[in-house]
């Protein structure tokens, strides 16, 4: 009894052990597993990134001019870093950063906006090697 | 006329951190027979492993089985891949999965102990030992990069490499949680009203515990020695001080204790892990798809994880199959509740440390 209130006395001068926040920022530590970064100048498009990732949060959409555009969801991102390491040109392509992606608001389309991007790079996808297709049976006629 | 009644505890109880049920049947208030629905939090984990994943992919989906042992799921998963390519890894890549798996073990042994004071009534030290878990967590998140989701093991090797800061950060925080631990074990001993909770109470014996395959803590605490620890060798456990922690009565206090002192020689195998941390690569090339069948069981903090994986030499698998120490556990559990007290029920249940999602996955 007497050495329990001694304890809850003690207690009172020891310092708060938990964080204020969101009035203070919590101190991430060095190292930490942040969001994936995108270089496009020095990517070489292997999709090599896009074929690794477990939830499939990097997508490359095809254009018909042959081009490919990088698209990454960060809210469905697991920030595991595989791509990273898949990548041939790591830090100068694709490198991951220690900054935290804010929670996703409606606007953003995590969800909604994400599936039919989805839908657009298959789709693209299949429009392009058709056209390639068809492009190589007409020269082969043409021939 | 009717001489028992019928009491539910759950599928939500205030008792409970995820949802299970227990129907008792109670004479007065002694339980006599209970009845268990543990398939709450089903997700198709097992099915998604082999209909939506890639081989090299799932380790980071089992991970997800649950949130305290990610990193014992994805340790399982990989080695059962790794011996299907035939890949054995180098000591350095050993020596670092077996250190997350120690400091995983430690914070998932506090977290059963603060939430059994908390059961027991004693809501302070349930704070306080969740305020001292976070040293552990800390360190953690400080190797891996993350607090929940380590995400640390992939086929190969191991993603991230400890630093001297790391090896600094990890001596400090385990020689501060070391005395602190010194501390919990004089309380959990001496203290009166724990006492009264713990000692005597929910009370498995030694051949209920070989009847009813007890394992884990659960079955250390009645004098079984099991441990998968000291029966495979896929780790250099024996080498690292490891110690089969026993005790004799088998109650939640028994329980308590082979958490505590298990937490004690975790924290020594860490320090020594990083004492004598070999040199070598922590990522190697394991080349080839999977084929053929493979079982690895590990020492989870709960018990004995078992995986299956059988892949066909094609990049999706045929059948990932998990057993979960909690599900392995549960007719030893049902033994537990029959004959103490309801009002000690939820006590007993989270000696247990009863993970289930890892149960329901």
């Amino acid at each position: 009894m007497f050495r329990s209130m001694l304890e809850a006395f003690k207690n009172l001068f020891k310092p708060v052990r938990t964080h204020l926040y969101p009035a203070e920022d919590i101190v991430l530590p060095s190292g930490y597993r942040g969001l994936i970064e995108y270089g496009i100048d020095a990517c070489i498009f292997c999709d090599k990134c896009e074929k690794v990732c477990p939830p499939g949060a990097i997508l490359f959409f095809q254009h018909e001019s042959g081009e490919k555009e990088y698209r990454y969801n960060p809210w469905l991102c697991i920030y595991c870093g595989e791509c990273v390491r898949a990548c041939p040109k790591p830090e100068e392509a694709l490198w991951q950063s220690e900054t935290k992606q804010r929670p996703a608001v409606v606007e953003d389309g995590a969800n909604e906006g994400w599936f039919a991007w989805e839908e657009a790079c298959k789709k693209s996808r299949e429009e392009y090697a058709a056209a390639k297709k068809a492009a190589k049976i007409q020269n082969k006629s043409e021939e | 006329m009717k001489k028992t009644v019928h009491i539910p505890l759950g599928s939500q109880h205030i008792s409970l951190l995820e949802p299970i049920r227990f129907k008792f049947e109670c004479e007065n208030e002694k339980i006599i027979g209970v009845d268990a629905d543990v398939g709450f939090v089903h997700r198709g984990v097992e099915l998604a492993c082999t209909r939506s994943f890639e081989f090299k992919q799932v380790g980071y989906v089992v991970a997800r089985v649950c949130g305290l042992c990610a990193i014992t799921h994805s340790l399982s998963y990989t080695l059962a891949v790794e011996k299907l390519l035939g890949y054995e890894a180098n000591d350095r890549i050993k020596y670092l999965r077996m250190l997350m798996v120690e400091l995983d073990r430690i914070h998932s042994h506090m977290l059963c102990l603060a939430h059994t004071a908390e059961n027991a009534g004693f809501e302070a030290l349930f704070m306080q030992i969740m305020g001292d878990r976070e040293l552990i967590m800390d360190v953690q998140e400080a190797i891996s990069g993350n607090r929940v989701q380590f995400d640390y093991i992939s086929i190969g090797g191991v993603n991230r490499d400890l630093t001297p800061e790391l090896i600094a950060l990890v001596h400090k925080n385990l020689s501060s949680l070391s005395e602190k631990i010194d501390a919990l074990m004089t309380l959990f001993d001496n203290n009166w009203s724990l006492s009264l909770k713990y000692k005597g109470i929910g009370i498995l014996t030694l051949e209920d515990a070989y009847t009813y395959n007890a394992l884990g803590p659960l079955a250390r605490a009645a004098g079984l020695a099991t441990d998968v620890r000291a029966e495979t060798s896929d780790f250099p456990y024996e080498a690292l001080g490891y110690k089969m922690i026993l005790e004799s009565t088998g109650d939640i206090h028994a329980r308590n204790f082979v958490r505590l002192r298990e937490i004690v020689n975790s924290i020594e195998m860490c320090r020594n892990i990083i004492d004598n941390l070999p040199s070598g690569e922590i990522q190697e090339k394991a080349k080839g798809k999977p084929n053929g069948e493979a079982v690895v069981r590990v020492e989870a903090p709960r018990g004995e994880l078992f995986y299956l994986v059988r892949g066909n030499g094609q990049n999706m698998l045929e059948r990932v199959r998990i057993k979960t120490p909690t599900f392995s556990a549960i007719p030893a559990m049902m033994e537990v509740f029959k004959g103490s007290e309801y009002a000690d029920a939820p006590a007993i249940l989270a000696s247990f440390d009863p993970c289930m999602s890892c149960t329901a996955k």
